[in-house]
């Protein structure tokens, strides 16, 4: 027998391993005029994870990942009382030009600007004054590399975003979203229009990014959220119901409410 | 269950080839009407169009005369509304797009645009010959003329800005915002970028009408031209092709109107074709990214 | 979710009713084989045997067949998960009949080495167990699950009983030194159907709760 076999596997640890909570709601109300989308949520999510959050269309889910940039305030004037925490501090209170750099998003449509595949990732950089060419490159190629497209486009920095396929583009997005350096990366159904492949891509590229980043993913795929998070919420109409480690529930939820909707007999 | 009757009708694929020739034929007769309009333009135009004609003064009473201060004037004056009118016009459309919270005043706002914009422009040259012309005394000249035409174009480049700015996907502001753009970064980096070929084609719009516009000038910017060459003063009178023919057929003083009319015709003409293959190429290069 | 999935879920949970019923019938069989000292009853083990073989085979594919195509989680998971290793756990209880039976008809023509009553407790007790956690299993009994687990340790007393008892008798007439070591094998066969009946009775409660109730000292109390 090799020796190899007796040694045994060496975890990679993350870069920063820490338990506190790198985002935190409590008690979160956001009511769009009349209509309260969440009621009250309160939610740790801890560093270097991936939390996913599912739940049933219109759960509001997708309204609780905005918060946590504010970008929810471009859907309308959006009443939101409770506390939202970034790194301990209210996030209300930053000021959001600042918040969105260290907060990413990635949209559930691929959403590339029509603009050549090194401008959409030199967007943010720019943003901010970065104005040498040598940061601009060195900006582009980590977010590309980071997101894993690197080795595909590298020959075609100069092209259209939008001549690429549709995986290349959510990873182009993601690695425009990357070149910012954020901390924090949400994800708002990122693969639901991509193929299997393409999916398989993205999720395996969650397990790399979250040794840097803390990850929240929303997702309307139970298998999505089962092998790709670390944690699991499970949202229903505004509220949550329960929250834990995956696998504990995957195999074993606490709330019988919970169990109906990932066996898919909800309602 | 009741099995129904599925199978594909006769009646279906008789009208939808029937509507795709009808909608072939309609195509075909504008094409058809363009060619006949552009061709007797042309026909009647071509034995005058020369480099005399280009090249040479009018003449008031003498056969012969040609169209060089008129072209001149018509280019400048366009030049010179759009000058005036794109910064209020493409502001006015942002404003109206990205910052007016929609509510009473702002669709107060947006009427009085779309009723200047249908507002006939025999109004508006009154409305030009009483502000420029009598009230502020600039005459029958370029700056009263340059005025009223951009009174014309304000409103049109106004809607289309709106228009174009809206058009441009919410996923393209989100994404904007979403690195930490500011609302003006975000108005001048991403949806200026993604809306201009529609800008472009609405200033294309603006300018063929300016260009084409004859009662507005008649009464603003007047129908003589500069005794000098080029003249680029904005007080001297500006008389455009489009005034020129209108003048010439309707005075009738001189023996080879309908010549001088038919080779004005055919400039314009000309002219515009040229300004919409340039835009054309423009467009094409603005949308190779938006492949 | 699919009616397919439902309906899928619901056979593997008769399927495997099925087969413990078949193998309950086994140990009825094998126990008046060995009490009534009848041969023809010891045959129809054999022959049942062969049944639940193909029984387990079919179990199986079903849950292959779920797992890869309905891809269950929670509840379904762990019963999908916990028939997998029941299965083999009947299958084995099964085998073990078939090895007393076997044994049965060797001994029925010979005289006695034990009072009959000391190996019907064992058998009556382990068959009783086998039931209970087929029963338990059957009607999401959690507390009867726990009395099968708990009653493993009587069993394990009795059989410890027969084994001394066989010793004893073997050293003082050696003459029933070879029919004493069948019957020693013969309550070493009950106790493993006990044991396996305790297994069951564990991933009864897995799917019940959730929770893995095996070797307790090696887990973290809940």
């Amino acid at each position: 027998m090799p020796d190899s076999i007796l040694i045994e596997p060496v975890m990679e640890a993350p870069l920063h391993p820490t338990d506190r909570a790198r985002l935190r709601a409590e008690n979160l109300r956001v009511a769009y005029g009349p209509k309260e989308v969440l009621k009250g949520v309160s939610l740790d999510i801890p560093a270097n994870q991936v939390t996913a959050i599912i739940g049933p269309s219109g759960c509001g889910k997708s309204t609780f990942l905005k918060c946590f940039n504010r970008i929810h305030e471009l859907s309308g004037p959006a009443k939101v009382t409770g506390r939202i925490e970034l790194d301990g501090r209210d996030l209300m209170a930053m000021r959001e030009v600042e918040l969105r750099r260290r907060v990413g998003m990635v949209f559930q449509k691929p959403n590339p600007f029509p603009k050549s595949i090194y401008d959409n990732v030199a967007f943010g950089p720019r943003l901010f004054g970065v104005r040498g060419r040598s940061d601009l490159d060195g900006a582009v190629e980590d977010g590309l590399r980071k997101a894993a497209l690197w080795d595909e486009v590298k020959d075609r920095l100069a092209d259209s975003a939008q001549g690429l396929s549709g995986g290349q583009q959510q990873r182009l997005c993601i690695a425009r979203a990357l070149a910012v350096q954020p901390e924090v990366l949400l994800m708002d159904e990122p693969c639901s229009a991509l193929d299997p492949i393409a999916t398989a891509r993205i999720e395996e590229l969650l397990f790399d990014l979250k040794r840097e980043l803390t990850i929240v993913i929303v997702t309307h795929n139970m298998q999505q959220a089962a092998r790709a998070s670390d944690r699991t919420a499970f949202l229903w109409l505004g509220e949550l119901v329960e929250e834990g480690p995956t696998e504990t529930i995957f195999t074993n939820p606490g709330k019988p409410m919970t169990e109906d909707y990932i066996t898919g007999r909800f309602g | 269950m009741k099995k129904l009757d599925l199978r594909p009708r006769l009646s279906a694929r008789i009208m939808d080839g029937a509507m795709k020739v009808a909608l072939w034929a309609v195509a075909l007769g504008f094409i058809a009407a363009l060619l006949v309009v552009m061709g007797a333009i042309l026909k009647q135009g071509w034995p005058v169009l020369n480099w005399g004609f280009l090249s040479k003064m009018p003449e008031t009473l003498d056969a012969g005369g040609g169209v060089r201060p008129q072209l001149f004037n018509s280019i400048y004056l366009v030049a010179l509304s759009l000058a005036g009118s794109l910064p209020i016009g493409i502001g006015a459309g942002i404003y109206m797009a990205e910052y007016a919270k929609e509510g009473r005043l702002t669709g107060f706002f947006r009427l009085c645009v779309e009723t200047l914009s249908a507002t006939p422009s025999i109004v508006l040259a009154l409305f030009g010959l009483m502000v420029f012309v009598q009230a502020l005394d600039w005459s029958f000249s370029i700056r009263s003329g340059a005025c009223a035409l951009a009174m014309l174009n304000i409103p049109i480049l106004t809607r289309v800005t709106e228009l174009s700015l809206r058009g441009v996907p919410q996923e393209m502001k989100e994404a904007s915002y979403g690195l930490g753009a500011t609302k003006l970064q975000t108005i001048l980096r991403v949806l200026l970028p993604a809306a201009a070929p529609g800008l472009l084609t609405g200033t294309v719009l603006a300018a063929g009408r300016a260009f084409g516009e004859s009662a507005v000038l008649v009464f603003t910017a007047g129908t003589n031209t500069s005794m000098t060459y080029p003249d680029f003063s904005l007080k001297a009178p500006g008389e455009t092709l489009a005034v020129h023919l209108w003048y010439v057929v309707s005075d009738g003083t001189l023996p080879d109107a309908r010549e001088i009319a038919a080779g004005t015709a055919a400039v314009m003409v000309l002219v515009l074709l040229v300004m919409n293959i340039v835009v054309r190429l423009l467009d094409r290069r603005l949308k190779r990214h938006a492949r | 979710m699919n009616r397919h999935y439902d309906e899928d879920l619901k056979h593997l949970r008769e399927g495997l009713t099925a087969m413990a019923g078949q193998v309950e019938w086994m140990l009825d069989l094998t126990l008046r084989s060995l009490l009534e000292r009848r041969d023809d009853l010891a045959d129809r083990v054999s022959a049942l045997d062969a049944s639940v073989d193909e029984q387990e085979l079919k179990l199986d594919k079903s849950c292959i067949d779920l797992l890869a195509l309905g891809a269950p989680v929670a509840r379904d998971l762990r019963l999908v998960a916990s028939a997998l290793k029941i299965i083999p756990e009947i299958e084995r209880i099964g085998d073990h009949c078939c090895n007393i039976a076997r044994r049965a008809k060797l001994l029925n023509p010979q005289p006695l080495v034990l009072p009959a009553e000391a190996m019907e407790r064992l058998g009556r007790d382990t068959r009783d167990m086998v039931r209970q956690a087929v029963d338990a299993f059957v009607r999401g009994d959690a507390a009867l699950a726990r009395a099968v687990i708990a009653a493993d340790d009587q069993v394990d007393t009795l059989y410890m009983d027969i084994y001394r008892d066989l010793l004893r008798r073997m050293l003082g007439d050696p003459l029933c030194i070879e029919r004493a070591s069948h019957l020693i094998l013969v309550a070493k066969n009950w106790e493993r159907i006990a044991d396996q009946a305790t297994n069951i009775a564990e991933e009864v409660l897995f799917i019940l709760e959730g929770r893995n109730v095996k070797h307790p000292h090696l887990q973290d109390p809940p």
